[in-house]
């Protein structure tokens, strides 16, 4: 598979050459993709084709102004000219356009040398096992959770899978990344009234099919949850002593502070991380780190800048380290990139972006953080959450906030419950963290509204303070 | 490309198809302050075969019909693209569904659209849009962190093996910026613009109001306490609120039962004391994905239901016309000027991190970045503090303002009024 990127790998090198002419850096990424979806619900049967990133290429130069990228799907060695002459015409006018308008200086990347080609693991490819076989372990799976309970309305099962081949050359550099992760969830719904609620469980693996295997144990718990919030209430207001389950700790170290060091943030100056390097913004209990030294979604050898990543210690024991670097801001603020420049799509810019983020594993257990709870709740199955980097404000939202009282959860339920505050009240209110770190990358990262890129994160349990509405 | 595809698709013998090309090309400009960061440009061509199949009914009824997607390139061989297009339709046999009709097939000329947008160099039009973006930030206090600014050209053109071919062409510019104000506290405000046309003079507005906005976010003060308030929303929270009824009325959504909605019944409720909801689903584009032409449709008169609308599977199981997918709605409510509606004791939220409507769950809420809490003569700009109301109590009692407000996606009253809503306080 992916052929078609060893195909064009020579006219590639000859492009960037060309490009080598005129401007001082020149570099190409290639993308080639595969992707499908399969589904089952009361809507029916679907199998589709989701545009996940797709193929084409996007080429990136440095002229007398900055930076400036052209992205295309359409490539031969004899559309070289047309591609060089293309770009340059639509600078030139663009420049035209923008008279007055001075660049942001930004020095030309340094290029150093490296040369990889590695692909990640999977133990059953989607495509070996065969979209009759997918469809009939997802309709298998809807199955037993709508026998669970006659009040289950629906249950949505969608499995998705993304396989890629990106190839970055510039002229110092040669590297080739193949890789694949798939998906599964698993959505209960069930109807009070008008209002329909809902609950999800996600799945996630960095590799194949193998994670229908993980779908077949969560279908029960999917369905007891949903029917669980039948007889939810909403929260009374106020600031109360929370358990995290590791999904909602991922969701606060993502939204809450992964966001915030994203150091294209610290360029615009739009993030207030960037004066509290070296300093405390969390408990002693908490380290944090972004990359690739572990196994999920968002695992690469490289990033869509061309820079290898690795494992970056974002928070060590409480004390913020650096943040997560692409390579434009790391120019502009005098430090090494971090792999962090990611693309929703070669159609797309590079961001500083986070990629598998997560704290790391304390000493206690889950059930020492409930029983320590006087009047509090355990915080279950995050819905969604937005950054506020400048003012390190929280807005995250969780499905379900279970009561705690006197070191025992009641079963009294309250959802929808918003998280709000001031994000290093939160971190250094962390007393206890728990043993092993979870993470999922079922979902896909926005940075503002929009720029989608597959992300995983995660922790462990986590007891902390939370402002809950 | 097009006859090298209507060619692998007869070889690979599949008779029911449709294509979607789609031919767009971008200028992107991104500021860091006042300053240039990146440049970027597109140019892409993009194939979509959406394959269909019909196997055979177990039951003895007519065939299940299934359909999978194709996403090809003219760089694939001839080779490539049939095996694409094998893949897709021996996917198709594991994704039927119920039968239903293909849309009726429609053969027309293009439809271009007019006007400076689509026509002037996108250069030109960017250059023009950055220079509205920039007009108003000429302050010391409250200024323009960042921007950036997107104009988008499109060819779309559908055909299908049923004898559909229409073409259109469409232009948008969108994007987003910051707006930044250090004193007394630094703070910052984040904002998305999208017009169909080059609408200059509404970006400048727009910034003109979120450097104001962002000036009271930097004095706004955490004293928001816990309880329920009446709440006006203002801008894109007021689509965001009424985009429940597009929701609840699709026809997947009726289809799978999400919804109980029947044409004609009174959605909004029987006990309702405010304004009952005019609401229109404008057509912005000539075509649907599918080829279907698109017209203007009533949503809701008075609060009731007209009709359903969605993609041609949902809507012919339901029995009623395809309308395709609208990406416009139109308000006509508004009885109060805006000025009025915010004498009476209430809390203005102006901006949140991220403002949401469940249209599930009917819930809708967000975390506070600015509000105003206007209290008689006493405005006090407040931030921190969360919303957390349901449309189902809502909608009962809402009032909306004459002031207009109109986007790309929305066109309808700038306010709206909501009593008794719950809100998480700050402090």
């Amino acid at each position: 598979m992916f052929e078609t990127i060893n195909r064009v790998k020579p006219g590639l090198k000859k492009l960037v050459a060309a490009l080598r002419e005129t401007y001082p850096y020149a570099s190409v990424l290639a993308v080639a993709d595969d992707s499908r979806s399969w589904g089952v619900s009361r809507s029916g049967t679907a199998i589709s084709t989701p545009g996940m990133g797709g193929a084409g290429y996007v080429v990136r130069v440095f002229d007398g102004t900055g930076c400036a990228e052209y992205s295309f799907n359409e490539f031969s060695e004899e559309r070289i000219p047309e591609i060089a002459s293309t770009l340059a015409r639509r600078l030139a006018e663009q420049a035209g356009a923008l008279e007055g308008i001075a660049p942001l200086p930004t020095p030309v990347p340094a290029d150093e040398p490296a040369a990889l080609k590695k692909e990640t693991a999977y133990r059953i490819h989607p495509r070996e096992l065969g979209d009759e076989a997918i469809v009939e372990r997802v309709a298998a799976l809807r199955k037993k959770a709508l026998a669970y309970d006659e009040r289950i309305l629906d249950a949505q099962v969608r499995v998705s899978y993304r396989a890629y081949r990106k190839l970055f050359l510039s002229e110092n550099r040669d590297l080739d990344q193949t890789g694949m992760w798939t998906t599964a969830a698993i959505v209960a719904m069930a109807s009070r009234g008008q209002e329909i609620k809902m609950s999800y469980r996600p799945f996630s693996v960095l590799g194949g099919a193998e994670v229908l295997d993980e779908a077949d144990g969560g279908v029960e718990k999917v369905c007891a949850d949903v029917l669980e919030l039948l007889d939810s209430q909403p929260i009374p207001p106020g600031e109360y002593e929370c358990v995290c389950d590791p999904e909602t700790t991922g969701m606060i170290v993502h939204e809450a502070f992964g966001h915030g060091v994203e150091m294209d943030m610290f360029v615009k100056d739009r993030a207030q991380a960037k004066n509290f390097i070296g300093q405390y913004v969390a408990s002693p209990l908490v380290t944090m780190h972004d990359g690739s030294a572990v196994e999920q979604t968002a695992t690469a050898f490289f990033d869509d800048e061309g820079t290898l990543t690795g494992d970056t210690v974002i928070i060590d024991k409480g004390v913020l380290k650096t943040g997560m670097c692409d390579a434009l801001s790391a120019a502009r603020l005098g430090v090494a990139p971090t792999g962090n420049g990611r693309r929703e799509s070669y159609e797309r810019k590079a961001y500083a972006r986070m990629t598998n983020t997560y704290f790391q594993g304390g000493e206690a257990t889950a059930e020492e953080m409930i029983a320590s709870v006087k009047d509090g709740f355990l915080l279950e199955s995050p819905d969604s959450g937005m950054e506020d980097p400048k003012n390190w404000g929280i807005q995250c939202m969780v499905t379900t906030a279970r009561e705690i009282k006197d070191g025992r959860l009641t079963g009294r339920i309250f959802s929808p419950i918003v998280l709000t505050g001031y994000v290093p009240d939160l971190l250094k209110s962390v007393t206890m963290m728990g043993v092993a770190p979870e993470l999922s990358g079922s979902g896909f990262c926005g940075k503002g509204y929009k720029e989608w890129v597959k992300v995983s994160d995660g922790g462990p349990y986590m007891k902390a303070r939370i402002r809950l509405g | 490309m097009i006859a090298r595809i209507q060619k692998a698709l007869e070889k690979c013998g599949i008779s029911l198809w449709r294509v979607n090309e789609t031919v767009e090309e971008t200028a992107e400009l991104f500021f860091v302050k006042k300053q240039l960061d990146t440049r970027r440009v597109k140019d892409v061509r993009k194939y979509e075969v959406t394959v269909f199949r019909d196997v055979e009914d177990t039951g003895g009824g007519r065939p299940r019909r299934g359909f999978t997607a194709a996403r090809l390139v003219s760089s694939m061989d001839d080779g490539q693209i049939e095996e694409e297009l094998r893949g897709a339709y021996y996917a198709a046999q594991f994704a039927a569904n119920p039968y239903y009709e293909l849309p009726d097939p429609v053969k027309a000329p293009m439809v271009e659209k007019t006007g400076p947008l689509a026509e002037a160099p996108l250069a030109e039009s960017a250059g023009k849009m950055v220079k509205a973006l920039f007009a108003p930030d000429v302050h010391e206090d409250a200024f323009l962190n960042s921007a950036e600014v997107f104009v988008h050209r499109k060819l779309l053109r559908i055909l299908s093996s049923e004898g559909a071919d229409v073409s259109y062409t469409d232009a948008c510019v969108k994007g987003e910026f910051v707006v930044q104000c250090r004193e007394p506290e630094d703070v910052e405000i984040h904002n998305t613009f999208f017009y169909d046309d080059l609408n200059g003079e509404a970006l400048s507005g727009k910034v003109t109001e979120a450097l104001a906005f962002v000036r009271d976010r930097a004095r706004a003060r955490r004293v928001l306490k816990s309880g329920k308030y009446d709440l006006v929303l203002s801008g894109n929270q007021v689509a965001e609120v009424l985009s429940y009824y597009q929701s609840r009325s699709s026809a997947s959504a009726v289809y799978a039962k999400y919804s109980t909605w029947q044409q004609g019944e009174d959605v909004q409720g029987a006990d309702v004391t405010g304004e009952r909801l005019d609401v229109t689903l404008r057509a912005v584009v000539p075509y649907s994905e599918e080829g279907i032409p698109m017209k203007d449709m009533s949503l809701l008169e008075a609060g009731k239901l007209q009709a359903y609308h969605g993609p041609n599977r949902f809507c012919r199981y339901l029995g009623v016309k395809p309308t395709g997918f609208y990406g416009k709605l139109a308000c006509a409510n508004g009885t109060l000027p805006f000025a009025e509606m915010k004498k009476k004791p209430c809390l203005w939220a102006v901006t949140f991190s991220d403002f949401q409507m469940d249209a599930m769950s009917g819930h809708f809420g967000g975390e506070i970045r600015l509000a105003y809490l206007i209290d008689g003569d006493t405005v006090t700009p407040v931030t921190g503090g969360s919303v957390n109301g349901s449309v189902l109590e809502a909608q009962k009692a809402f009032t909306f303002s004459t002031d207009r407000y109109v986007t790309a996606s929305y066109d309808g009253p700038y306010a709206m009024r909501i009593l008794d809503v719950s809100i998480a306080g700050a402090s």
